[in-house]
């Protein structure tokens, strides 16, 4: 083996022998102490009512109880640089998976709100003049639709007054050239 | 027992556990070390899928979530909270006795047996609780989806606890099933140790089973705060 080899950032001299390390007893049971107490302390925290806040303080104590476990039970902490490695690039892909979700879980309504997704769609359709969803959300073809139809705001009480079943025809026609 | 015992710088020295195509044993353990720890990736994937949906329903009917987490029992989430960690503990130490024990020796291998025995024990423990829980919960109809029949029971929760208890029972079921696979594991590894076949030349086994433990503890460091505790 002359490949070379690092532990912790210096290189060592024979990369391929055993790096184990064997923590003391005491440091075991003062880990163990520590998270009897850390759930004592979530327990505890649970009865007073810290409101809004109690979620992430609840979090933050299981994150601490995880990070003993994984530090010193789970031997990363002087484990090879590898196994870190790998268990933090999972959690940052939690944090990608959970981060996107939640946004898109929690935004979305007030996006399709604000943009009048479908509000603008129904209002359309019920108008009797209604470009098929999506046209109405994208400005080149709105533009194409528009240049086509005329304008919408003007078009839409003269076609009103007409009827909507042609018009709605007509709007169909105008989604099949798209 | 100092702070650092490298007991196993056997270079030079024959080791009989080194499997043909490596160099030696402390290639042949990190191999295996994070092979293992690709798996628990693995996990904790599958796992946090659960979590998230249990915040996204926690986000999407706070009141629901909290008015039926009222029924879990906290003593019974808090007895197997500190049954796990202890059952942590008992792992850990486990594996130190594999690190420092001596090839062939009666007594260390009896210590390993010692320790798994003990971890066996709480992961008995904790399964029983969760079978008196469970069977509460199926009493009084508190149970997934189509299956709710709480308010049969005269117990009337809020919003859509059907569905607060399709997350309970999957993401409890998980893992009870991993509590589960873990004791079958520990046996295995238990008769293993019986053999003498751990020691500090070769504990790899040993570790890995207790890496798997210490997650199981880890995804339930999660759970209980999140089912039983919260506000």
């Amino acid at each position: 083996m002359s490949a070379q080899a690092y532990l912790k950032g210096k290189e060592i001299e024979n990369p391929v022998e055993v790096h184990h390390h064997v923590a003391p007893v005491s440091l075991y049971v003062i880990i163990l102490m520590a998270l009897f107490g850390l759930t004592g302390l979530t327990y505890a925290v649970s009865f007073a009512n810290l409101g809004p806040l109690s979620l992430p303080v609840a979090m933050a104590v299981a994150a601490l109880k995880a990070s003993l476990v994984v530090a010193f039970f789970m031997h990363l902490k002087d484990d090879d640089r590898y196994n870190l490695f790998v268990f933090l690039g999972t959690l940052i892909f939690i944090g990608i998976f959970f981060g996107f979700t939640l946004f898109d879980m929690q935004a979305r309504d007030a996006l399709n709100d604000e943009q009048r997704t479908f509000v603008r769609a129904e209002d359309e359709r019920n108008a009797g003049n209604s470009p098929a969803v999506g046209i109405s959300n994208d400005p080149a073809r709105l533009a194409a639709w528009e240049a086509k139809h005329g304008s919408h705001d003007e078009g839409a009480e003269g076609e009103h007054a007409e009827g909507a079943e042609g018009e709605h025809a007509e709007g169909d026609k105008a989604e099949g050239e798209h | 027992m100092s702070d650092s015992t490298h007991a196993a710088h056997t270079d030079g020295e024959h080791n009989p556990y080194v499997a043909h195509h490596f160099d030696n044993m402390g290639q042949q353990a990190g191999a295996a070390k994070l092979g293992m720890w690709l798996f628990l990736a693995t996990e904790l994937l599958m796992f946090s899928g659960l979590f998230l949906a249990y915040f996204i329903c926690r986000m999407w009917y706070p009141d629901m979530v909290l008015g039926a987490h009222e029924y879990l029992s906290k003593t019974a989430g808090g007895i197997n909270t500190c049954v796990l960690l202890f059952s942590s503990w008992t792992m850990a130490m486990a594996v130190r006795s594999a690190q420092v024990g001596k090839p062939g020796s009666k007594e260390d291998a009896a210590k390993i047996k010692k320790y798994l025995l003990l971890t066996l024990l709480c992961a008995g423990v904790f399964l029983v609780v969760k079978y008196f829980e469970y069977s509460a919960k199926f009493e009084h109809g508190m149970l997934p989806g189509k299956f709710y029949t709480a308010h049969l029971h005269g117990y009337e929760i809020e919003g859509l606890p059907h569905i607060f208890f399709g997350i309970y029972f999957i993401m409890t079921g998980l893992h009870g099933v991993h509590v589960l696979v873990g004791m079958g594991i520990m046996i295995w590894i238990y008769l293993r140790a019986s053999r003498g076949e751990f020691s500090h030349q070769n504990y790899a086994g040993v570790e890995n089973t207790g890496l798997y433990w210490h997650l199981v503890d880890l995804v339930w460091i999660f759970l209980f705060p999140l089912l039983y505790l919260v506000k």
